[in-house]
């Protein structure tokens, strides 16, 4: 009998760590996090279909930590002509019309209060949005694409070369650099004196 | 995990987490106002009207807030972009806005950073001529009291003599409603012109206009203009002066413009090179006389004890000394002045300190002082006499006499022609006013701190309306009041000011009014039913007035935060010795000798609530006061005679109070044990005895404190405490019965005569006790040299002095292998190694080599190709005004803890100026050393942490991960300067003047109020009764005082503590939890923030350069990083820099003679090294001493001889070491 109940508690107790390893872990938990935004705007359409870069919505990417969700009237700007009675675009009228009443927009990527994480040195230093965020030019509906565990930073810190790009593909999210010829074997972190840094102070502060 | 539910479909998801405000409540008006404490992704509307809807907003949704069910749900967080994107806005990036804090007379130039539209961090602006971006405690915690939850939220109009909330309109309207005739307007004091412009324009139409300050710095002018025939105000400029003579005059804390005249002095003061320049030649000397220990009392090299009274006859002997020898004819004066001195000996033994036996000679002191003064003026130097706002205006005239002798009119004595002060003062408010006059009141709270003597009730009992703007509607002053205008703060007006020399400066809002404040100029405008009220356009019309018009000129003025050559000429003026004489025959008085039963009370400017308006502060009432080291209270300052005499001998003992200490009755002369300067409790708790203080037939109450320094038979009393407003400074009642801290109002025993100095004062004990928060029991070093230094004259022939102490001295290290064996990387070139000052590095490290290469020598803890942070701290310059303690405060987060907490030890703030005293005990000399981490490369706090929350990074730095941190409390307990704080409760989220669900003003963290039990025990209940566990599941992101759901709320009223303070906190840092350790990070986000600033700017563009040259562009240039104590610091006294790089200051500095590190014999290395100190003294006052006091201590207890001084007693034989 008592085997038996060690038995059963070891078989318990292996089974509930392995549950948690697996399914409480960022890989699980974050990884396809997709809510359904207010308006169901399409990266896919926008940026593959039309071309926009990054950069014409996130403009503050490249000058702070904070890559910013546009403001309403940047999609008023092609909105007020294009389908400019559309009703899935209703929230972003009735906000541009009305400071009050901002779209909310649900946050996918988000870090804890206490990692800090900047935008501006990253994509400055040969790092592409897709690195990070995955494939969004080809995203219907944006979903989190990678876990953002500190280890999935720390990969990254550690060998940084093989993620680097250079700085006129940053938003170039189909490229791939193993088949650029030109850039293939180009050793970034020698070149631009890349010091990425493993210590808690990069992010924690 | 899809969220598969219809967003568009409203649905209430329950609790969230206190990270956003956005899920409240789900009313798309509320929304719209949310504001995170981190802007992990907010764009924040920045529509000002609908800031000013904030309150309306918040009231609405917080009656929406309720329970959900969220199930195992990520809980959304939402992002809400701008609707349009405002001009020059990036997200994350701080802007930078000029501005100025108007103090009474001048104001402080400052350049406020601002985060998400919201002042952040005040900083000062060192493109102001003249400043170096310094600033004072004042300023920096002055970005608090904008987030203040007391302040007055509402317009109100009285009803059966209550305040209630009303529209802003109805209380406009009694505003342009006021006959003028009829009105008399009682103010502050101010430099602005603006606010002149609009007096003047009142006056006119028969407004009356009154100012008064508790604490009036007009004397100074008052008397320059009797002095020099025209109506002037007089500019000191220390900076010139190679000699300073103080007259009571406490200026680098206490008067006005203090930061600037920190600045200048340090300036004088400062050895920038000490290889090359000999300090006797660059260092100014400081002689002070005074009857508190004031800063600057504890900054001089010559001291003379003499009761604030008494002053005016030393003053005399002075002038005295000084005419007869610049022989000036005087036609008797001088006889006059004799008589009047009287036997200065006789009634003050013991003024100064002596090196031998003997008596102390005040005559001598003078002469040889005197005789100083002129023998630099004759070799052409600038000296300077100053006299202090405490003292008579005679005395003024006497040291502006003395100016005049020694040729420093025009140089460090500079004459500003000003307006004479065409308005009252509250003494002709109270004559002139008649019943059913109106009466409007400013700003100040002069129910409070009117002269007790004034019938401040008749006036308002007179009065038919009384209209009050001011900071809190619950003050004494405002409570009295028909009609309350929230008052705005500095940071959300539009006004202008002039500094201390005269230069206009704007003052710039950088947030709307938060509740719809009005400032003066617009409550001034609206009485004189003026069209133009907004205080924008008035105070632009008063700028194009003085500059001209145009938009380049107005925008520049905004840009620069002053205007340039806007300082009125300084005048040369003849000294009009006559009238002086006059003034002096006419009012000079003599005071009788204070005496045991005859005692002198001296009421002095509080170094952290000033005269009361900063009595809710929680950053300055926690700051403790730099020469008591009291924090949270005022008390009864006595010197030690004073205490031994007030009860006798034997009594003397019982009323200090003291535990018995080894089983001896301490007795400060002949023990020898810690704590022999301040007091030695065996609890570490100090429950000091109250006093009954009987000046005239008015009584205060107050705990007694042993000051050493203190005259004899002078009680110092500090104002500003005791006023009774708000919850974190305002507990009142008797002091027996509260535990929170706030002190008592001195007031209450200061008349309109009495307004600096009262004599006759009896002390009597009540038989009660109170605790008294004091932070450094220890005031002695016991031989321990943390601080070391020297008398300048000694410096030339003992360069290497600071390597002779302690045992890493180079007399006791010799069994250390020396060598370059742990030589830094950078040092390998000998050519750069500029010190040989004794040919003995320090010696090789027992630890292994943290810039190793992870295989042979160690592990690479430490990268050579990256810039490595160290930091210098200047002894000889830093003052100890704390400015430094307030900043990193403000820039890091850092929770107020509250009195009991402090009383423990467990105060939190990361910088600590230690106040040390040496020699005698009623002449003490004393020394301060800021200490904050010292970054240790062999860290022994690193090597200790169970779970690796704290290590070294690549560039020297020793870091703090918050979140893995467990709070074993091991890192401290190794630390040997011990810097490390340790949260014991979670501060920033407990409530603040609550316990037990009831309001308490200043209780907050006691041991008695539960707090050792979890948050989540029955006992603990918010401040509407509620349990805690029920009002966190509620809605877990509100605090302990709920807003609008509490059912004691005043309609139209709301308790915003807990979205206020959030305001203040800066999100480039952490805020810390309950069982997290935290310490000094050299300011690593800003580090940070330059590294990633040079890296962007850099990008890819280093391709084509060589090694050495792509490191060097992605350097940092020295100078770019700039921690907030030292940005903060007016003395110039904290350099950071990178010390591998041979061009940068700290470089240059850590290889100055006078540098050493503290406990360098532990080998920490630490990366904060400091400058010793060096003092100025004159060989030939009476209170000379050979060595400084703390070197002679230390050649005691340790058999040392710095400075050779015993070698002639042992027959010319060295002395054993």
């Amino acid at each position: 009998m008592p085997g038996q109940i060690i038995f059963g508690l070891l078989l318990v107790g292996g089974v509930v760590t392995a549950g948690v390893s697996y399914y409480l872990t960022p890989k699980y938990t974050r990884v396809g996090y997709q809510p359904t935004q207010p308006v169901p705007f399409s990266h896919a359409v926008h940026v593959n279909q039309l071309g926009l870069d990054c950069r014409y919505c996130h403009d503050g990417v490249e000058k702070s930590w904070y890559s910013n969700v546009p403001a309403a009237d940047t999609c008023i700007n092609c909105h007020s002509g294009v389908l400019p009675n559309d009703p899935k675009l209703k929230p972003v009228r009735e906000s541009y019309k009305n400071p009050d009443k901002p779209i909310e927009w649900v946050q996918i990527h988000k870090l804890p209060d206490y990692a800090y994480f900047n935008h501006s040195v990253h994509v400055n230093r040969g790092v592409s949005c897709v690195e990070c965020h995955g494939r969004v030019d080809l995203m219907e509906e944006v979903s989190h694409a990678k876990h953002f565990s500190m280890t999935f930073c720390l990969d990254c810190h550690r060998n940084p070369n093989d993620r680097l790009r250079p700085l006129d593909k940053i938003t170039d999210l189909a490229y791939d650099r193993s088949k650029d010829k030109a850039n293939k074997n180009r050793d970034f972190v020698k070149e631009w004196h890349i010091k990425t840094s493993e210590n808690c102070s990069a992010c924690h502060r | 995990m899809n969220n598969s539910k219809d967003s568009t479909i409203k649905q209430n998801n329950g609790p969230r987490h206190w990270r956003s405000l956005g899920h409240k409540a789900d009313t798309p008006e509320f929304r719209a106002f949310v504001e995170k404490e981190f802007p992990s992704g907010v764009d924040l509307i920045d529509d000002p009207v609908s800031r000013r809807n904030f309150m309306k907003i918040m009231s609405a949704s917080f009656a929406l807030a309720g329970l959900g069910v969220t199930g195992c749900r990520r809980p959304e967080h939402k992002i809400l972009p701008f609707s349009k994107m405002p001009e020059n806005y990036v997200h994350g990036a701080p802007q930078y806005f000029a501005t100025s804090m108007p103090t009474r007379q001048s104001a402080v130039p400052l350049v406020v950073k601002s985060y998400d539209g919201r002042p952040i961090k005040i900083e000062g602006n060192n493109e102001f001529p003249g400043g170096n971006g310094g600033t004072d405690q004042y300023a920096q915690a002055s970005v608090l009291s904008l987030y203040d939850p007391d302040r007055g939220l509402n317009f109100k109009l009285a009803e059966d003599g209550k305040l209630n909330v009303i529209a802003k309109g109805k209380v406009l309207e009694q505003l342009s409603g006021l006959a003028h005739g009829k009105t008399h307007v009682l103010m502050e004091q101010s430099s602005s012109p603006s606010r002149a412009r609009l007096v003047a324009d009142l006056k006119g139409k028969g407004v009356r206009f009154y100012e008064y300050e508790p604490i009036d710095f007009s004397v100074h002018a008052d008397a320059a203009s009797i002095a020099f025939g025209s109506s002037v105000k007089p500019i000191y400029k220390f900076e010139k002066a190679k000699a300073i003579l103080s007259l009571d005059c406490d200026f680098l804390a206490t008067e006005e413009a203090a930061f600037q005249n920190i600045r200048d002095f340090s300036a004088g003061r400062r050895v920038k090179d000490d290889h090359t320049q000999n300090p006797s030649e660059v260092m100014n000397r400081l002689y002070a006389v005074e009857g508190l220990l004031s800063l600057t009392g504890t900054n001089s090299d010559h001291r003379l004890r003499i009761p604030t009274g008494s002053i005016i006859r030393v003053a005399a002997l002075f002038l005295k000394e000084a005419l007869e020898v610049s022989n000036t004819q005087t036609d008797g004066f001088v006889d006059e002045l004799k008589d009047f001195v009287g036997d200065l000996n006789e009634d003050f033994p013991n003024s100064h300190a002596l090196e031998k036996e003997g008596k102390s000679d005040i005559t001598k002191w003078i002469k040889e002082c005197v005789s100083d003064l002129v023998r630099l003026s004759s070799e052409g130097k600038k000296t300077l006499v100053v006299a202090g706002y405490r003292q008579p205006k005679e005395v003024h005239l006497a040291a502006m006499a003395m100016n005049s002798l020694l040729g420093n009119v025009g140089e460090t004595l500079l004459l500003q022609p000003i307006e004479p002060n065409g308005n009252g003062s509250i003494e002709d408010l109270a004559s002139n006013f008649k019943k059913d006059d109106n009466l409007v009141v400013l700003g100040g709270d002069p129910a409070y701190n009117a002269p007790a003597d004034i019938d401040w009730s008749g006036i308002i009992e007179k009065s038919n309306k009384f209209i009050r703007h001011g900071f809190y509607n619950v003050d004494g002053t405002s409570k009295k009041a028909t009609a309350y205008i929230p008052a705005a703060h500095y940071l959300e007006s539009w006004g202008d000011a002039r500094t201390n020399d005269g230069v206009l400066v704007p003052v710039q809002p950088l947030i709307a009014p938060l509740f719809g404040g009005l400032t003066e100029l617009e409550v001034l405008a609206r009485i004189s039913g003026a069209d133009e009220v907004d205080p924008y356009k008035i105070t632009r019309a008063t700028f194009e007035g003085i500059a001209g018009e145009g938009e380049a000129k107005w925008s520049k003025f905004l840009h620069d935060g002053f205007l340039a050559d806007s300082a009125s000429e300084t005048l040369i003026e003849e000294f009009d010795g006559e009238a002086a004489m006059a003034e002096w025959r006419k009012n000079a008085k003599k005071v009788k000798v204070p005496s045991r039963g005859n005692l002198e009370v001296t009421f002095y400017r509080d170094h952290s609530v000033d005269d009361g308006r900063w009595g809710n502060n929680g950053w300055l009432l926690e700051t403790p006061n730099p020469v008591t080291r009291i924090a949270w209270d005022n008390v009864l300052l006595v010197s030690l005679k004073t205490a031994k005499d007030l009860l006798g001998e034997a009594d003397s003992k019982k009323l200090l109070d003291f535990e018995k200490v080894d089983g001896k009755d301490f007795d400060p002369k002949n023990m020898d044990l810690p704590g022999r300067f301040g007091f030695h409790s065996e609890s570490g708790r100090f429950y000091q005895k109250v006093f009954k203080l009987k000046v005239g037939d008015r009584e205060i109450e107050g705990p007694i404190w042993l000051l050493p320094g203190m005259a004899d038979d002078v009680v110092g009393v500090a104002l500003g405490y005791g006023r009774g407003v708000g919850r974190v400074g305002g507990a009142k009642g008797p002091l027996n019965e509260r535990t929170g801290g706030g002190g008592f109002s001195a007031f209450e025993a200061r008349t309109t005569d009495t307004q600096h100095a009262a004599s006759e004062a009896v002390l009597s004990d009540t038989g009660s006790k109170y605790e008294v928060a004091c932070t450094q029991e220890q005031g002695v070093m016991d031989g321990r040299p943390v601080v070391r230094e020297a008398n300048a004259d000694d410096f030339d022939s003992h360069k290497d002095f600071v390597k002779h102490f302690d045992l890493d001295s180079v007399h006791h290290t010799t069994h250390l292998v020396k060598g370059d064996d742990r030589g830094y990387p950078w040092e390998k070139d000998q050519e750069l190694k500029l010190v040989k000052a004794s040919d003995e590095d320090l010696p090789a490290s027992q630890y292994r080599n943290n810039f190793g290469d992870d295989k042979v020598n160690g592990p690479k803890l430490m990268d050579v190709e990256r810039q490595q942070w160290g930091m210098v701290i200047d002894l000889t310059t830093c003052v100890g005004c704390n400015a430094c303690v307030v900043a990193c405060q403000s820039e890091n987060n850092i929770p107020i803890v509250g009195k009991h907490q402090v009383a423990l030890g467990r105060e939190m703030s990361w910088i600590s100026i230690h106040r040390y005293f040496s020699g005698d005990e009623h002449n003490p000399q004393i020394n301060y050393q800021g200490v904050s981490c010292q970054h240790c490369e062999d860290a022994p706090c690193e090597t200790v942490c169970p779970v690796n929350a704290t290590v070294h990074d690549e560039e020297g730095l020793n870091l703090m991960a918050y979140n893995r941190c467990v709070g074993t409390r091991y890192c401290s307990n190794n630390c040997p300067y011990k810097v490390r704080r340790f949260n014991y409760y979670d501060y920033n989220r407990r409530p603040m003047g609550v316990e037990d669900g009831e309001r308490k003003p200043g209780r907050f963290f006691n041991d008695d109020n539960n707090l050792n039990n979890s948050p989540l025990h029955p006992s603990n209940k918010s401040s509407n009764g509620e349990w805690e566990l029920i009002r966190w599941y509620k809605d877990p992101s509100r605090g302990s005082v709920p807003g609008l759901d509490d059912g004691k709320k005043e309609s139209g009223e709301f308790d915003p503590e807990w979205d206020l303070i959030k305001l203040s906190k800066n999100p480039d840092v952490t805020v810390r939890m309950r069982g997290v350790m935290e310490k000094c990070t050299y300011c690593v986000q800003r580090i940070q923030s330059a590294k990633i600033d040079q890296k962007t700017k850099i990008k890819d563009s280093v391709s084509k350069l060589d090694k050495t040259a792509k490191i060097a562009a992605l350097d940092v240039p020295d100078g770019t990083i700039i921690p907030a104590c030292q940005q903060a610091c007016p003395a110039d006294g904290v350099s950071f820099g990178d010390v591998s790089d041979p061009s940068s200051e700290v470089y240059r500095l850590k290889r100055q003679n006078r540098n050493y590190s503290v406990l360098g014999f532990l080998d920490t290395r630490p990366r904060t090294t400091y400058l010793a100190k060096l003092r100025n003294p004159n060989t030939s006052m009476p209170d000379y001493f050979d060595i400084p006091n703390s070197v002679t201590e230390y050649n005691d207890k340790a058999h040392a001889d710095i400075f050779d001084s015993k070698k002639d007693k042992t027959n010319g034989k060295e002395a054993a070491h």
